[in-house]
Protein backbone atom coordinates (compact mmCIF):
# COMPACT_ATOMS: atom_id res chain seq x y z
CA UNK A 1 0.00 0.00 0.00
CA UNK A 2 1.32 3.16 -1.03
CA UNK A 3 1.67 6.55 1.91
CA UNK A 4 2.12 9.70 -1.22
CA UNK A 5 -0.57 12.52 -0.43
CA UNK A 6 -3.84 11.91 -2.14
CA UNK A 7 -3.53 7.92 -1.56
CA UNK A 8 -4.54 5.19 0.84
CA UNK A 9 -2.53 5.16 3.74
CA UNK A 10 -1.96 1.61 5.09
CA UNK A 11 -2.58 1.45 9.07
CA UNK A 12 -0.81 -0.21 11.49
CA UNK A 13 2.20 -1.04 9.37
CA UNK A 14 4.81 -2.59 10.48
CA UNK A 15 7.67 -1.04 12.29
CA UNK A 16 10.93 -2.40 12.32
CA UNK A 17 12.51 -3.43 15.77
CA UNK A 18 15.46 -5.55 17.18
CA UNK A 19 14.17 -8.52 19.46
CA UNK A 20 16.49 -10.42 22.15
CA UNK A 21 15.16 -14.01 22.65
CA UNK A 22 15.90 -16.36 24.96
CA UNK A 23 17.55 -19.90 24.87
CA UNK A 24 14.44 -21.30 23.62
CA UNK A 25 13.24 -18.49 21.25
CA UNK A 26 11.02 -16.60 23.05
CA UNK A 27 11.12 -12.66 23.11
CA UNK A 28 12.85 -10.90 26.06
CA UNK A 29 13.96 -7.48 25.02
CA UNK A 30 12.21 -5.25 22.11
CA UNK A 31 14.07 -2.49 21.11
CA UNK A 32 12.76 0.37 18.66
CA UNK A 33 13.90 2.17 15.76
CA UNK A 34 14.39 5.02 17.82
CA UNK A 35 16.52 3.11 19.85
CA UNK A 36 14.01 2.51 23.12
CA UNK A 37 14.67 -0.10 24.65
CA UNK A 38 11.54 -2.54 26.69
CA UNK A 39 11.78 -5.65 28.47
CA UNK A 40 8.91 -8.22 27.83
CA UNK A 41 7.64 -9.04 30.91
CA UNK A 42 4.93 -11.83 29.96
CA UNK A 43 4.52 -13.45 25.99
CA UNK A 44 1.07 -14.57 25.53
CA UNK A 45 -0.22 -15.89 22.49
CA UNK A 46 1.55 -16.75 19.13
CA UNK A 47 0.73 -18.43 15.93
CA UNK A 48 1.92 -18.53 12.45
CA UNK A 49 0.54 -17.13 8.97
CA UNK A 50 1.13 -18.58 5.74
CA UNK A 51 -0.10 -16.64 3.12
CA UNK A 52 0.21 -15.18 -0.43
CA UNK A 53 2.20 -18.51 -1.57
CA UNK A 54 1.72 -18.20 -5.32
CA UNK A 55 3.62 -14.80 -5.32
CA UNK A 56 5.76 -13.73 -2.81
CA UNK A 57 5.41 -16.06 -0.05
CA UNK A 58 4.38 -14.36 3.47
CA UNK A 59 5.59 -16.59 6.46
CA UNK A 60 5.41 -15.14 9.87
CA UNK A 61 5.29 -16.25 13.31
CA UNK A 62 3.47 -13.63 15.79
CA UNK A 63 4.13 -13.39 19.10
CA UNK A 64 1.66 -11.21 21.17
CA UNK A 65 3.93 -9.29 24.29
CA UNK A 66 3.04 -7.34 27.69
CA UNK A 67 6.03 -5.01 27.68
CA UNK A 68 7.19 -3.99 31.29
CA UNK A 69 5.20 -0.92 32.13
CA UNK A 70 1.77 -2.52 30.99
CA UNK A 71 1.99 -1.61 27.23
CA UNK A 72 0.62 -4.37 24.95
CA UNK A 73 2.32 -5.22 21.66
CA UNK A 74 2.60 -7.75 18.56
CA UNK A 75 5.85 -9.24 17.32
CA UNK A 76 6.51 -11.03 14.15
CA UNK A 77 9.56 -13.16 12.77
CA UNK A 78 9.57 -12.70 9.30
CA UNK A 79 10.76 -15.97 8.38
CA UNK A 80 11.87 -15.43 4.92
CA UNK A 81 13.94 -12.83 6.25
CA UNK A 82 14.40 -13.48 9.52
CA UNK A 83 13.94 -9.64 10.63
CA UNK A 84 11.48 -8.87 13.56
CA UNK A 85 8.85 -5.98 13.57
CA UNK A 86 6.55 -4.46 15.90
CA UNK A 87 2.37 -3.66 15.30
CA UNK A 88 -0.37 -2.88 17.49
CA UNK A 89 -2.81 -5.36 18.71
CA UNK A 90 -6.22 -5.80 17.32
CA UNK B 1 -53.54 24.72 4.27
CA UNK B 2 -53.60 21.88 1.61
CA UNK B 3 -50.95 21.80 -1.14
CA UNK B 4 -52.39 20.84 -4.72
CA UNK B 5 -50.18 19.23 -7.03
CA UNK B 6 -51.72 19.03 -10.10
CA UNK B 7 -49.57 20.76 -12.42
CA UNK B 8 -49.27 18.03 -15.50
CA UNK B 9 -47.71 18.25 -18.85
CA UNK B 10 -48.22 15.39 -21.50
CA UNK B 11 -45.16 16.35 -23.48
CA UNK B 12 -41.79 16.24 -21.79
CA UNK B 13 -38.01 17.93 -21.87
CA UNK B 14 -36.12 15.32 -19.78
CA UNK B 15 -32.95 16.92 -18.88
CA UNK B 16 -30.08 14.37 -18.28
CA UNK B 17 -26.68 14.53 -16.91
CA UNK B 18 -25.23 11.34 -16.24
CA UNK B 19 -22.82 10.87 -13.31
CA UNK B 20 -24.07 14.27 -11.81
CA UNK B 21 -22.14 14.34 -8.45
CA UNK B 22 -18.90 13.05 -10.21
CA UNK B 23 -19.38 15.90 -12.35
CA UNK B 24 -20.49 18.27 -9.57
CA UNK B 25 -17.20 17.16 -7.79
CA UNK B 26 -14.91 17.86 -10.79
CA UNK B 27 -16.51 21.14 -11.76
CA UNK B 28 -15.45 22.28 -8.21
CA UNK B 29 -12.19 20.40 -8.43
CA UNK B 30 -10.78 20.93 -11.77
CA UNK B 31 -7.33 19.69 -10.57
CA UNK B 32 -8.79 15.88 -10.91
CA UNK B 33 -9.88 15.87 -14.33
CA UNK B 34 -6.88 14.38 -15.51
CA UNK B 35 -6.85 11.71 -13.17
CA UNK B 36 -8.59 8.50 -12.41
CA UNK B 37 -11.11 9.40 -9.83
CA UNK B 38 -13.90 7.50 -8.08
CA UNK B 39 -16.61 8.33 -5.67
CA UNK B 40 -17.15 6.26 -2.82
CA UNK B 41 -20.92 5.77 -2.60
CA UNK B 42 -22.69 8.70 -0.17
CA UNK B 43 -24.33 6.21 2.18
CA UNK B 44 -23.08 5.00 5.69
CA UNK B 45 -22.26 1.24 5.32
CA UNK B 46 -19.16 -0.06 7.12
CA UNK B 47 -18.00 -1.09 3.81
CA UNK B 48 -17.57 1.95 1.04
CA UNK B 49 -18.20 0.72 -2.06
CA UNK B 50 -17.43 2.97 -4.91
CA UNK B 51 -20.41 4.89 -6.97
CA UNK B 52 -19.29 6.68 -9.81
CA UNK B 53 -16.56 6.41 -12.10
CA UNK B 54 -14.77 8.45 -14.30
CA UNK B 55 -13.62 7.28 -17.69
CA UNK B 56 -9.89 6.75 -17.31
CA UNK B 57 -10.55 4.42 -13.71
CA UNK B 58 -13.52 2.49 -15.96
CA UNK B 59 -10.80 1.94 -18.65
CA UNK B 60 -8.61 0.22 -16.15
CA UNK B 61 -11.52 -1.78 -14.84
CA UNK B 62 -12.97 0.11 -12.07
CA UNK B 63 -16.77 0.02 -11.92
CA UNK B 64 -19.75 0.95 -9.33
CA UNK B 65 -20.43 -0.77 -6.81
CA UNK B 66 -16.42 -2.45 -6.46
CA UNK B 67 -15.38 -2.28 -2.76
CA UNK B 68 -12.26 -0.19 -2.56
CA UNK B 69 -9.58 -3.05 -2.44
CA UNK B 70 -11.05 -4.17 -5.61
CA UNK B 71 -11.00 -0.97 -7.01
CA UNK B 72 -7.73 -0.18 -5.75
CA UNK B 73 -6.19 -3.57 -6.78
CA UNK B 74 -7.17 -2.69 -10.85
CA UNK B 75 -6.30 0.79 -10.26
CA UNK B 76 -3.91 1.87 -7.89
CA UNK B 77 -3.34 5.06 -8.99
CA UNK B 78 -7.09 5.30 -8.17
CA UNK B 79 -7.87 8.64 -6.66
CA UNK B 80 -11.26 7.82 -4.55
CA UNK B 81 -12.91 10.97 -3.41
CA UNK B 82 -15.25 11.40 -0.39
CA UNK B 83 -18.75 12.23 -1.37
CA UNK B 84 -20.01 15.46 -0.57
CA UNK B 85 -24.18 14.97 -0.79
CA UNK B 86 -25.13 18.04 0.06
CA UNK B 87 -22.50 19.88 -1.88
CA UNK B 88 -23.99 18.07 -5.21
CA UNK B 89 -27.98 18.21 -3.96
CA UNK B 90 -27.21 22.17 -3.51
CA UNK B 91 -25.63 22.48 -7.50
CA UNK B 92 -29.33 19.93 -8.56
CA UNK B 93 -31.50 22.55 -7.29
CA UNK B 94 -29.38 25.06 -8.79
CA UNK B 95 -30.42 23.62 -12.19
CA UNK B 96 -34.18 22.91 -11.00
CA UNK B 97 -34.58 26.65 -9.94
CA UNK B 98 -33.55 27.72 -13.59
CA UNK B 99 -35.40 25.09 -15.54
CA UNK B 100 -38.64 26.18 -13.04
CA UNK B 101 -38.22 29.67 -15.12
CA UNK B 102 -38.39 28.06 -18.22
CA UNK B 103 -41.97 26.10 -17.45
CA UNK B 104 -43.83 25.78 -13.77
CA UNK B 105 -43.98 21.97 -14.43
CA UNK B 106 -40.52 20.52 -13.20
CA UNK B 107 -40.31 16.96 -12.14
CA UNK B 108 -36.79 16.14 -10.60
CA UNK B 109 -36.05 12.62 -10.57
CA UNK B 110 -32.67 11.59 -8.81
CA UNK B 111 -29.51 13.57 -9.00
CA UNK B 112 -28.77 15.05 -12.78
CA UNK B 113 -32.28 14.07 -13.80
CA UNK B 114 -35.01 16.02 -14.06
CA UNK B 115 -38.33 16.25 -16.27
CA UNK B 116 -39.59 19.75 -18.10
CA UNK B 117 -42.99 19.79 -18.60
CA UNK B 118 -43.53 21.59 -22.05
CA UNK B 119 -47.29 21.80 -22.76
CA UNK B 120 -48.23 25.17 -23.99
CA UNK B 121 -44.91 26.50 -24.06
CA UNK B 122 -45.06 26.91 -28.12
CA UNK B 123 -46.68 29.81 -27.33
CA UNK B 124 -44.23 31.69 -25.43
CA UNK B 125 -40.84 30.00 -27.25
CA UNK B 126 -42.13 28.48 -30.33
CA UNK B 127 -41.47 24.79 -31.54
CA UNK B 128 -39.63 22.12 -29.73
CA UNK B 129 -36.21 23.39 -30.85
CA UNK B 130 -36.36 26.72 -29.38
CA UNK B 131 -37.98 25.00 -26.39
CA UNK B 132 -35.01 22.68 -25.81
CA UNK B 133 -32.90 25.92 -26.66
CA UNK B 134 -34.37 28.09 -24.04
CA UNK B 135 -34.05 24.99 -21.19
CA UNK B 136 -29.67 24.54 -22.57
CA UNK B 137 -29.33 28.36 -21.97
CA UNK B 138 -30.69 28.53 -18.46
CA UNK B 139 -28.98 25.38 -17.54
CA UNK B 140 -25.99 26.87 -19.10
CA UNK B 141 -26.72 30.37 -16.97
CA UNK B 142 -26.70 28.55 -13.84
CA UNK B 143 -24.20 26.90 -13.85
CA UNK B 144 -24.01 23.87 -15.93
CA UNK B 145 -21.90 25.13 -18.92
CA UNK B 146 -19.28 23.91 -15.73
CA UNK B 147 -20.30 20.41 -16.21
CA UNK B 148 -17.92 19.76 -18.98
CA UNK B 149 -17.82 16.74 -20.56
CA UNK B 150 -14.03 16.60 -20.79
CA UNK B 151 -12.77 13.65 -20.60
CA UNK B 152 -16.30 11.54 -20.22
CA UNK B 153 -16.34 12.46 -24.09
CA UNK B 154 -17.13 9.45 -26.40
CA UNK B 155 -15.95 9.49 -29.78
CA UNK B 156 -18.98 7.60 -31.36
CA UNK B 157 -21.93 9.45 -30.10
CA UNK B 158 -24.96 9.32 -32.62
CA UNK B 159 -28.63 10.38 -33.95
CA UNK B 160 -30.28 13.32 -34.74
CA UNK B 161 -29.32 16.06 -32.74
CA UNK B 162 -31.27 19.41 -32.75
CA UNK B 163 -28.99 21.46 -31.36
CA UNK B 164 -25.27 21.55 -29.22
CA UNK B 165 -23.56 23.65 -26.80
CA UNK B 166 -20.17 22.36 -26.98
CA UNK B 167 -18.48 20.65 -24.26
CA UNK B 168 -21.42 20.40 -21.89
CA UNK B 169 -22.62 17.45 -20.32
CA UNK B 170 -26.35 18.07 -20.26
CA UNK B 171 -28.53 16.47 -22.69
CA UNK B 172 -31.83 16.95 -23.69
CA UNK B 173 -34.53 14.51 -24.76
CA UNK B 174 -38.05 15.64 -26.01
CA UNK B 175 -41.01 14.19 -26.43
CA UNK B 176 -44.45 12.56 -25.60
CA UNK B 177 -44.68 11.18 -21.73
CA UNK B 178 -41.62 10.74 -19.79
CA UNK B 179 -40.41 7.09 -20.35
CA UNK B 180 -40.19 8.48 -24.53
CA UNK B 181 -38.34 11.89 -23.57
CA UNK B 182 -36.05 10.03 -20.97
CA UNK B 183 -35.13 7.13 -23.97
CA UNK B 184 -34.80 10.74 -26.34
CA UNK B 185 -31.99 12.44 -23.37
CA UNK B 186 -30.03 8.62 -23.50
CA UNK B 187 -29.48 8.94 -27.11
CA UNK B 188 -28.58 12.32 -27.07
CA UNK B 189 -24.78 13.61 -27.58
CA UNK B 190 -23.34 15.26 -24.92
CA UNK B 191 -24.50 19.01 -24.88
CA UNK B 192 -27.26 18.28 -27.20
CA UNK B 193 -30.69 17.08 -28.02
CA UNK B 194 -32.68 14.90 -29.59
CA UNK B 195 -36.32 15.50 -30.52
CA UNK B 196 -39.19 12.45 -30.86
CA UNK B 197 -41.60 14.48 -32.99
CA UNK B 198 -45.87 13.14 -31.95
CA UNK B 199 -46.65 10.13 -34.17
CA UNK B 200 -42.95 8.87 -33.99
CA UNK B 201 -42.93 7.20 -30.78
CA UNK B 202 -42.68 3.92 -31.85
CA UNK B 203 -40.38 4.04 -34.57
CA UNK B 204 -37.83 6.09 -32.35
CA UNK B 205 -38.34 3.28 -29.75
CA UNK B 206 -38.17 0.37 -32.15
CA UNK B 207 -34.55 0.45 -32.30
CA UNK B 208 -33.86 1.39 -28.85
CA UNK B 209 -32.10 -1.38 -26.72
CA UNK B 210 -33.77 -3.85 -24.11
CA UNK B 211 -31.98 -2.20 -21.43
CA UNK B 212 -33.69 1.33 -21.64
CA UNK B 213 -36.94 -0.56 -19.88
CA UNK B 214 -36.88 -0.49 -16.65
CA UNK B 215 -36.60 -3.90 -16.13
CA UNK B 216 -35.07 -6.31 -13.24
CA UNK B 217 -32.13 -8.45 -13.97
CA UNK B 218 -34.38 -11.31 -14.36
CA UNK B 219 -36.23 -10.28 -17.07
CA UNK B 220 -33.86 -8.65 -18.63
CA UNK B 221 -31.60 -12.15 -18.78
CA UNK B 222 -34.95 -13.94 -19.68
CA UNK B 223 -35.87 -11.85 -22.73
CA UNK B 224 -32.23 -11.77 -24.14
CA UNK B 225 -32.55 -15.31 -23.99
CA UNK B 226 -35.22 -15.36 -25.55
CA UNK B 227 -33.97 -13.59 -28.66
CA UNK B 228 -35.32 -10.07 -27.76
CA UNK B 229 -32.76 -7.22 -27.60
CA UNK B 230 -34.77 -4.12 -28.77
CA UNK B 231 -37.91 -2.68 -28.16
CA UNK B 232 -38.85 -3.42 -32.10
CA UNK B 233 -38.56 -6.76 -30.82
CA UNK B 234 -40.22 -7.13 -28.14
CA UNK B 235 -43.29 -5.32 -29.37
CA UNK B 236 -42.98 -7.76 -32.45
CA UNK B 237 -44.82 -10.37 -29.67
CA UNK B 238 -47.83 -10.53 -29.28
CA UNK B 239 -49.11 -8.49 -26.06
CA UNK B 240 -50.71 -11.63 -24.93
CA UNK B 241 -47.82 -13.84 -25.13
CA UNK B 242 -45.45 -11.12 -23.06
CA UNK B 243 -48.13 -10.97 -20.57
CA UNK B 244 -48.57 -15.15 -20.05
CA UNK B 245 -44.96 -14.92 -19.63
CA UNK B 246 -43.93 -11.81 -17.73
CA UNK B 247 -47.46 -11.17 -15.89
CA UNK B 248 -48.99 -7.93 -15.19
CA UNK B 249 -45.13 -6.19 -15.73
CA UNK B 250 -44.63 -7.79 -19.05
CA UNK B 251 -47.81 -5.79 -20.44
CA UNK B 252 -46.71 -2.64 -19.05
CA UNK B 253 -42.66 -2.97 -20.40
CA UNK B 254 -44.77 -3.84 -23.37
CA UNK B 255 -46.73 -0.70 -23.81
CA UNK B 256 -43.65 0.98 -22.80
CA UNK B 257 -42.04 -0.14 -26.05
CA UNK B 258 -44.87 -0.11 -28.42
CA UNK B 259 -45.21 3.70 -27.32
CA UNK B 260 -48.66 3.25 -26.22
CA UNK B 261 -48.20 4.68 -22.32
CA UNK B 262 -47.09 8.32 -21.71
CA UNK B 263 -47.04 8.97 -18.23
CA UNK B 264 -47.09 13.30 -17.86
CA UNK B 265 -45.19 15.30 -16.05
CA UNK B 266 -45.79 15.96 -12.30
CA UNK B 267 -44.69 19.46 -10.96
CA UNK B 268 -45.22 20.06 -7.29
CA UNK B 269 -47.04 23.67 -6.33
CA UNK B 270 -45.04 25.70 -4.05
CA UNK B 271 -46.14 25.52 -0.51
CA UNK B 272 -47.58 28.30 0.56
CA UNK B 273 -45.98 30.58 3.34
CA UNK B 274 -45.29 28.54 6.48
CA UNK B 275 -45.94 30.22 9.94
CA UNK B 276 -44.39 29.53 13.16
CA UNK B 277 -45.84 31.86 16.43
CA UNK B 278 -45.10 32.03 19.87
CA UNK B 279 -46.26 34.24 22.70
CA UNK B 280 -44.39 34.91 25.61
CA UNK B 281 -45.69 34.99 28.66
CA UNK B 282 -44.25 38.49 29.96
CA UNK B 283 -42.73 40.42 27.60
CA UNK B 284 -38.89 39.68 26.38
CA UNK B 285 -36.50 42.37 25.97
CA UNK B 286 -33.24 40.13 25.95
CA UNK B 287 -31.54 39.94 23.01
CA UNK B 288 -30.19 36.43 23.89
CA UNK B 289 -33.54 35.20 24.76
CA UNK B 290 -35.15 36.09 21.19
CA UNK B 291 -32.31 35.25 19.46
CA UNK B 292 -32.58 31.74 21.43
CA UNK B 293 -36.72 32.08 20.11
CA UNK B 294 -36.06 33.06 17.02
CA UNK B 295 -33.80 29.32 16.38
CA UNK B 296 -36.72 27.47 18.47
CA UNK B 297 -39.50 29.06 15.71
CA UNK B 298 -37.06 28.40 12.80
CA UNK B 299 -36.44 24.48 13.79
CA UNK B 300 -40.77 24.66 14.21
CA UNK B 301 -41.10 26.04 10.63
CA UNK B 302 -38.50 23.46 9.03
CA UNK B 303 -40.64 20.55 10.61
CA UNK B 304 -44.02 21.90 9.04
CA UNK B 305 -44.73 18.67 6.27
CA UNK B 306 -45.32 21.16 3.60
CA UNK B 307 -41.70 22.19 3.50
CA UNK B 308 -40.55 18.32 2.83
CA UNK B 309 -38.53 18.74 -0.24
CA UNK B 310 -38.20 22.86 -0.43
CA UNK B 311 -34.92 24.95 1.17
CA UNK B 312 -36.30 28.66 2.01
CA UNK B 313 -35.34 31.37 0.56
CA UNK B 314 -36.88 34.24 1.60
CA UNK B 315 -37.60 34.45 5.69
CA UNK B 316 -39.04 37.02 7.83
CA UNK B 317 -39.53 37.47 11.36
CA UNK B 318 -41.58 40.10 12.87
CA UNK B 319 -42.17 40.83 16.54
CA UNK B 320 -45.31 42.62 18.07
CA UNK B 321 -43.61 44.88 21.19
CA UNK B 322 -45.38 46.18 24.28
CA UNK B 323 -47.67 49.21 23.30
CA UNK B 324 -48.77 48.27 19.79
CA UNK B 325 -45.28 48.79 18.44
CA UNK B 326 -43.48 46.58 15.61
CA UNK B 327 -40.12 45.19 14.53
CA UNK B 328 -39.37 43.31 11.15
CA UNK B 329 -36.50 41.53 9.59
CA UNK B 330 -36.63 39.82 6.39
CA UNK B 331 -33.58 38.06 4.64
CA UNK B 332 -33.39 36.83 1.16
CA UNK B 333 -30.75 33.84 1.31
CA UNK B 334 -28.47 33.58 -1.69
CA UNK B 335 -28.27 30.03 -0.71
CA UNK B 336 -31.58 28.68 0.06
CA UNK B 337 -31.29 26.36 2.97
CA UNK B 338 -32.87 24.04 5.30
CA UNK B 339 -30.29 24.36 8.10
CA UNK B 340 -31.22 26.19 11.22
CA UNK B 341 -27.92 28.25 11.47
CA UNK B 342 -28.00 29.46 7.72
CA UNK B 343 -32.13 30.69 7.78
CA UNK B 344 -31.22 31.93 11.46
CA UNK B 345 -28.27 33.66 11.00
CA UNK B 346 -29.62 37.05 8.75
CA UNK B 347 -32.34 37.34 11.33
CA UNK B 348 -29.99 36.91 14.34
CA UNK B 349 -27.47 39.99 12.52
CA UNK B 350 -30.26 42.70 12.04
CA UNK B 351 -31.08 41.87 15.86
CA UNK B 352 -28.03 42.89 16.79
CA UNK B 353 -27.90 45.97 14.33
CA UNK B 354 -31.41 47.31 15.11
CA UNK B 355 -33.35 45.56 17.77
CA UNK B 356 -36.52 46.31 18.73
CA UNK B 357 -37.40 49.28 20.35
CA UNK B 358 -39.25 47.73 22.99
CA UNK B 359 -40.10 44.39 24.90
CA UNK B 360 -41.73 41.58 22.00
CA UNK B 361 -45.30 39.96 23.63
CA UNK B 362 -45.39 37.59 20.08
CA UNK B 363 -42.59 36.38 17.85
CA UNK B 364 -43.22 34.71 14.39
CA UNK B 365 -41.10 33.58 11.70
CA UNK B 366 -42.01 32.86 8.40
CA UNK B 367 -40.68 31.11 5.67
CA UNK B 368 -42.46 32.99 2.18
CA UNK B 369 -40.32 31.88 -0.81
CA UNK B 370 -39.08 28.57 -1.62
CA UNK B 371 -37.13 26.57 -4.28
CA UNK B 372 -37.22 22.69 -4.88
CA UNK B 373 -34.49 20.22 -3.40
CA UNK B 374 -34.12 16.99 -5.00
CA UNK B 375 -36.31 14.03 -4.80
CA UNK B 376 -33.39 11.50 -4.11
CA UNK B 377 -31.24 13.18 -1.77
CA UNK B 378 -32.98 15.68 0.24
CA UNK B 379 -30.90 15.73 3.05
CA UNK B 380 -31.88 18.82 4.31
CA UNK B 381 -35.36 17.53 3.97
CA UNK B 382 -36.03 13.87 4.83
CA UNK B 383 -36.15 13.98 8.73
CA UNK B 384 -34.55 15.83 11.18
CA UNK B 385 -31.59 13.33 11.78
CA UNK B 386 -30.75 13.60 8.18
CA UNK B 387 -31.02 17.52 8.59
CA UNK B 388 -28.41 17.12 11.71
CA UNK B 389 -26.09 14.90 9.71
CA UNK B 390 -25.91 17.25 6.82
CA UNK B 391 -25.09 20.49 9.42
CA UNK B 392 -22.34 18.35 11.30
CA UNK B 393 -20.54 17.98 7.98
CA UNK B 394 -20.63 21.77 7.38
CA UNK B 395 -18.97 22.59 10.59
CA UNK B 396 -17.09 19.55 10.09
CA UNK B 397 -16.09 21.47 6.70
CA UNK B 398 -15.54 24.83 8.55
CA UNK B 399 -13.06 23.00 10.75
CA UNK B 400 -11.11 21.13 8.38
CA UNK B 401 -10.70 24.42 6.32
CA UNK B 402 -9.50 26.30 9.90
CA UNK B 403 -7.17 23.32 9.78
CA UNK B 404 -5.66 23.25 6.25
CA UNK B 405 -5.11 27.26 6.94
CA UNK B 406 -3.08 26.73 10.42
CA UNK B 407 -0.99 23.89 9.09
CA UNK B 408 -1.11 23.89 5.51
CA UNK B 409 -1.58 20.73 4.52
CA UNK B 410 -4.75 18.02 4.96
CA UNK B 411 -4.53 16.44 8.47
CA UNK B 412 -7.82 14.64 8.48
CA UNK B 413 -8.77 11.43 7.63
CA UNK B 414 -11.38 8.79 7.42
CA UNK B 415 -10.53 5.25 8.39
CA UNK B 416 -11.77 2.83 5.79
CA UNK B 417 -11.99 -1.22 5.46
CA UNK B 418 -9.90 -2.10 2.94
CA UNK B 419 -9.15 -5.68 3.40
CA UNK B 420 -10.99 -6.37 6.86
CA UNK B 421 -10.91 -10.08 6.08
CA UNK B 422 -7.01 -9.95 5.98
CA UNK B 423 -4.79 -12.25 8.13
CA UNK B 424 -2.15 -9.42 8.03
CA UNK B 425 -2.98 -6.44 10.47
CA UNK B 426 -1.47 -3.93 7.82
CA UNK B 427 -4.13 -4.73 4.84
CA UNK B 428 -7.21 -4.65 6.83
CA UNK B 429 -8.09 -1.19 7.46
CA UNK B 430 -6.35 2.67 5.52
CA UNK B 431 -6.52 6.15 6.17
CA UNK B 432 -8.25 8.69 3.22
CA UNK B 433 -7.71 12.12 3.05
CA UNK B 434 -10.66 14.00 4.26
CA UNK B 435 -11.96 16.19 2.41
CA UNK B 436 -15.48 17.31 3.92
Amino acid sequence: MRNGPDRLRALNTQKRVEVELDEHGVPVVVTRETGTEKRIESVGETWRIDDEWWRMPIVRRYVEVILEGGGRLVLFEDLMTGEWFAQMPT
Amino acid sequence: MTRTSHLTSDWAACCWIPQFALRSELARRPELASLPVALLAPDTASTPRVWQVAPLARRAGVKPGMTVSQAIGLCPALKLCEPDPVHYDEQFSQLVTALVTVSPVVEPVELGRVYVGTDGLEGLYGAPEEIVEEIQMRSAECGMRNFSEGSFASPNSHLHSALRIPHSAFRVGWGKGKFVSWVAATRARPGSAVIVRSGEERKFLASQRLAVLPLDPDTHRRLLQLGVKTLGALVALPEEAVVSQFGRAGRRLWRLAAGLVSEPVVGRSVPEPIVAALTFFTPVGERDLLAHALDKLVDRALADPRRSGWRVQVVRAHAELEHGASWLAAATLKDPSAMRERIAAPLKTQLERSPPVGAVERLVIEFTAFVPGTAELQLFARDAGAAARAGRRRALQNAAREIALRIRRPMLYHVIEVQPWSRLPERRYALIDFEP
